[in-house]
């Protein structure tokens, strides 16, 4: 089937070129690594360790004690230094765990591999395995994958996609993750396919990344899976539009089918799921290994060196700028993420996490004033999901909540198309994020 | 704002596009060349001196509109007060007097935009109500046409000295299509031509800032319902080429609907102005008691536009299936 054109949408600088011809680096183990227990959507996990305590890699250090909630795992071999509360990027206070790392044990450390018979995998075991390994949603959403997996009885999921959009501006770990790891990549597809026997495995990459959809399309011969054996695997070239890879979206895009307002995908029998954390499943049915590393796009016109990294989590965002040359002082933002959906930084003093796509350090000048809305349409024009955002920014400005709220307030996902798009630079998204947090808080 | 180690801290999205308010403004202003260059040719060099004297009294009146208010008065390089000026004097008669130019200006600015709040607020169009303004002061004025200079010799002669509506619809003497379409016609200073103004509206079309959808529906509108009663007696009723061309159904469609802030913003509001501003139209050219009627038309559906807007919204992804 081919691929449809998406709803709105919007085509910002990509900037692309400056990371995506870089191979992954791996880094270096840190010396100190500072774990948060809320790197996910949810609920935090409860720590496991204490001051004092040894950790070996792999160990459980914060345990999920919800069902939206992930496992936190120590990427390294050390000493707990502390557990303290720290602001994650955005402001939002958790705990942290310290953990002094004892270089030459976490390098010997060795992650060996099993064997899995694909034939004996059931979907509990899918969720059993990325629920252990604190798999969530390595886009930046951060959802626990192994409620993705977890389809209510009554529902059944019938198509897979692999999200290879990477639409976000700059961002280009994806893009390396299926040049260089596309045939582990596609074993992650397949462990989920011998579960949940799909009638369509599909993986829907941007047309800006050839590389990538020739890498998939070799694995795909080498590994067999044209025709033969299980579900053949589709590849599909997106046309680039942002926010293609939203989830939504993307299984409009590809299969047609329209996800209910307010409802998850599995409604419509999808599951979409990152490369970065198929990847994650790999490792963890494979090799027994928990979600410690991923692969971290550093970017952006002030940083001396342009690098995609694999790093363990908890890693200082300092170290990682070390890696790549240090910072240009023309630097005015630091961006955690992309630039359209990503969180500003106030300080280096922050760490890889697994929902971190990128480190962008961005020379622009500030976002400039906002002035009044002259009802031109752009914003109604480029929004993916039909939602009118010049009434919901005005509803929020004027304190009228309970009008954004009955305006859809909710089914805006802050793709940032909108205010992209504004001439009057009213910052859109902003508005929305402070309605919707009005209504959260106090309870609306 | 705040700022640490002198990083900026703002919420996403951290990456904005090429367009800006004033880009859209200047765009609209340098898209009239062609018009502007065509109506002083026609009419003579005191045209220029009515279009700096129209643009300098809207600037002026905006500028201390917003100082007497102790607002901003920069807004004025926003380059919108520019756009009401170069309009309003595009919709005047060739003869209109510099006195009336100024208290035109000044009666688009204050009375049709600042009383709102300034740009953005306003319901009517700026212009059109400057206009609607001197219709009332100085209506012999503002209903005294001049024929315009020879400028293309290839044209046939004038069939009439009254502008093509009022000559087909009170003299029984319409005028020769290819004269309207150059402009070669009576008429409003800027507003005659429909080729020059195509030139620039198809600029701004192409560029978005014209929306497709309310040429089509508009002029769509004018040509069904003018089509209907030249099918019914073609005798009476001039057919819908000669509506189109004449009057200033074509400087209305490219530069009074295009303005942002008194029209719809979804498609299907656009829609329905641009197919309720032709009807009005038509009714008035056909059936009122003014040989032309766009003016009226777009200043009613300006009033209707907030409505339109708050009662038609998009279609919400996913909605129909909500629970």
């Amino acid at each position: 089937m081919l691929a449809s054109r998406i709803r709105g949408g919007v085509h910002p600088a990509y900037r692309k070129e400056l990371a995506s011809g870089q191979p992954i680096e791996t880094a270096p183990t840190p010396e100190r690594v500072d774990i948060p227990l809320a790197q996910h959507l949810g609920v935090p996990a409860a720590a496991k360790v204490a001051r004092g305590d040894e950790v070996a890699p792999g160990d459980l250090i914060g345990e999920a004690t919800k069902l939206i909630c992930a496992n936190v795992h120590s990427p390294v071999a050390g000493k707990i230094r502390a557990v303290v509360q720290k602001p994650l990027p955005g402001g939002r206070l958790c705990d942290f765990v310290e953990i002094q790392v004892d270089r030459d044990a976490t390098d010997a450390h060795v992650w060996e591999r099993r064997a899995v018979d694909l034939d004996q995998i059931d979907q509990k075991w899918i969720a059993s395995t990325l629920r252990d390994a604190g798999v969530v949603g390595m886009g930046g959403a951060t959802f626990p994958t192994d409620v993705k997996f977890s389809p209510p009885p009554n529902a059944s999921l019938d198509t897979l996609i692999l999200n290879g959009a990477e639409c976000e501006p700059y961002l280009s770990c994806d893009h390396r993750m299926m040049v260089e790891h596309a045939e582990e990549l596609l074993h992650g597809m397949l462990l989920t396919d011998a579960a949940f026997d799909f009638s369509r495995v599909v993986v829907a990459i941007e047309k800006n990344k050839p590389d990538a959809i020739d890498a998939f399309n070799a694995a795909i011969d080498k590994l067999g899976l044209r025709n033969a054996g299980r579900t053949p695997v589709e590849v599909i070239g997106l046309d680039v539009r942002y926010p293609q890879g939203a989830e939504k979206v993307l299984i409009k895009v590809v299969t047609g089918r329209t996800v209910p307002a307010g409802k998850l995908p599995f409604e419509v029998g999808v599951v979409v799921s990152n490369g970065q954390t198929l990847f994650a499943l790999y490792e963890a049915a494979y090799f027994g290994k928990p979600l410690v590393d991923r692969v971290v796009t550093i970017s952006g016109e002030g940083i001396a060196s342009p690098k995609n990294i694999r790093a363990p989590i908890g890693t200082p965002v300092a170290d990682l700028v070390e890696l790549c040359g240090g910072v240009d002082p023309a630097t005015t933002k630091v961006i955690a993420g992309g630039p359209m959906t990503g969180t500003a930084l106030p300080s280096l003093d922050y760490v890889v996490t697994k929902g971190l796509s990128g480190l962008l350090f961005l020379t622009q000048s500030e976002y400039p004033d906002e002035s009044p809305c002259i009802r031109c349409g752009s914003c109604v024009e480029v929004c993916p999901m039909g939602l009118m955002p010049l009434k919901l920014a005005a509803y929020a400005k004027a304190g009228k909540f309970e009008l954004a709220k009955a305006t859809n307030l909710a089914d805006c996902f802050e793709c940032g198309s909108c205010a992209w798009a504004c001439p009057a630079n009213i910052q859109i998204v902003s508005w929305i994020k402070y309605a919707k947090n009005y209504i959260r808080v106090k309870g609306l | 704002m705040s700022t640490n180690e002198g990083f900026v801290l703002q919420s996403a999205p951290h990456a904005h596009g090429r367009a800006s308010i004033p880009f859209i403004m200047h765009a609209v202003n340098l898209s009239l060349i062609p018009a502007i260059v065509i109506s002083i040719l026609y009419f003579g060099w005191h045209i220029l001196g009515l279009y700096v004297l129209g643009v300098a009294s809207c600037v002026l009146t905006e500028a201390v509109t917003k100082v007497v208010r102790k607002k901003d008065w920069r807004t004025v390089f926003d380059g919108s007060a520019i756009v009401t000026g170069l309009l309003l004097v595009m919709i005047l008669p060739p003869s209109i007097t510099p006195i009336m130019v100024i208290l035109g200006s000044v009666v688009s600015i204050f009375i049709g935009k600042e009383v709102f709040g300034g740009l953005g607020q306003n319901v009517f169009n700026p212009a059109l109500v400057g206009r609607a303004f001197l219709s009332a002061a100085y209506p012999v004025a503002l209903t005294t046409w001049t024929e315009p200079n020879r400028v293309f010799a290839f044209l046939p002669d004038a069939a009439s000295s009254a502008t093509p509506l009022a000559g087909a619809r009170f003299e029984g003497q319409a005028e020769s299509m290819l004269r309207m379409f150059f402009g070669q016609t009576s008429g409003s200073i800027g507003a005659t031509s429909v080729l020059f103004i195509m030139i620039g509206g198809l600029v701004l079309t192409f560029m978005g800032i014209v929306k497709w959808r309310m040429l089509v529906s508009f002029f769509g509108t004018i040509v069904v319902t003018t089509g209907i009663f030249w099918l019914i007696d073609p005798t009476i009723y001039q057919d819908p080429l000669y509506h189109l061309l004449a009057g200033g159904v074509a400087f209305a469609g490219f530069y009074m609907m295009s303005d942002m802030v008194t029209t719809p913003y979804t498609n299907r509001g656009i829609v329905i102005f641009g197919v309720g501003a032709g009807i009005i139209t038509v009714v008035i050219r056909l059936f009122g008691g003014f040989p032309e009627g766009v003016m009226f038309a777009i200043l009613l559906m300006n009033s209707v536009t907030p409505i339109i807007n708050r009662y038609v919204n998009n279609r919400v992804f996913g909605a129909e299936a909500r629970t």
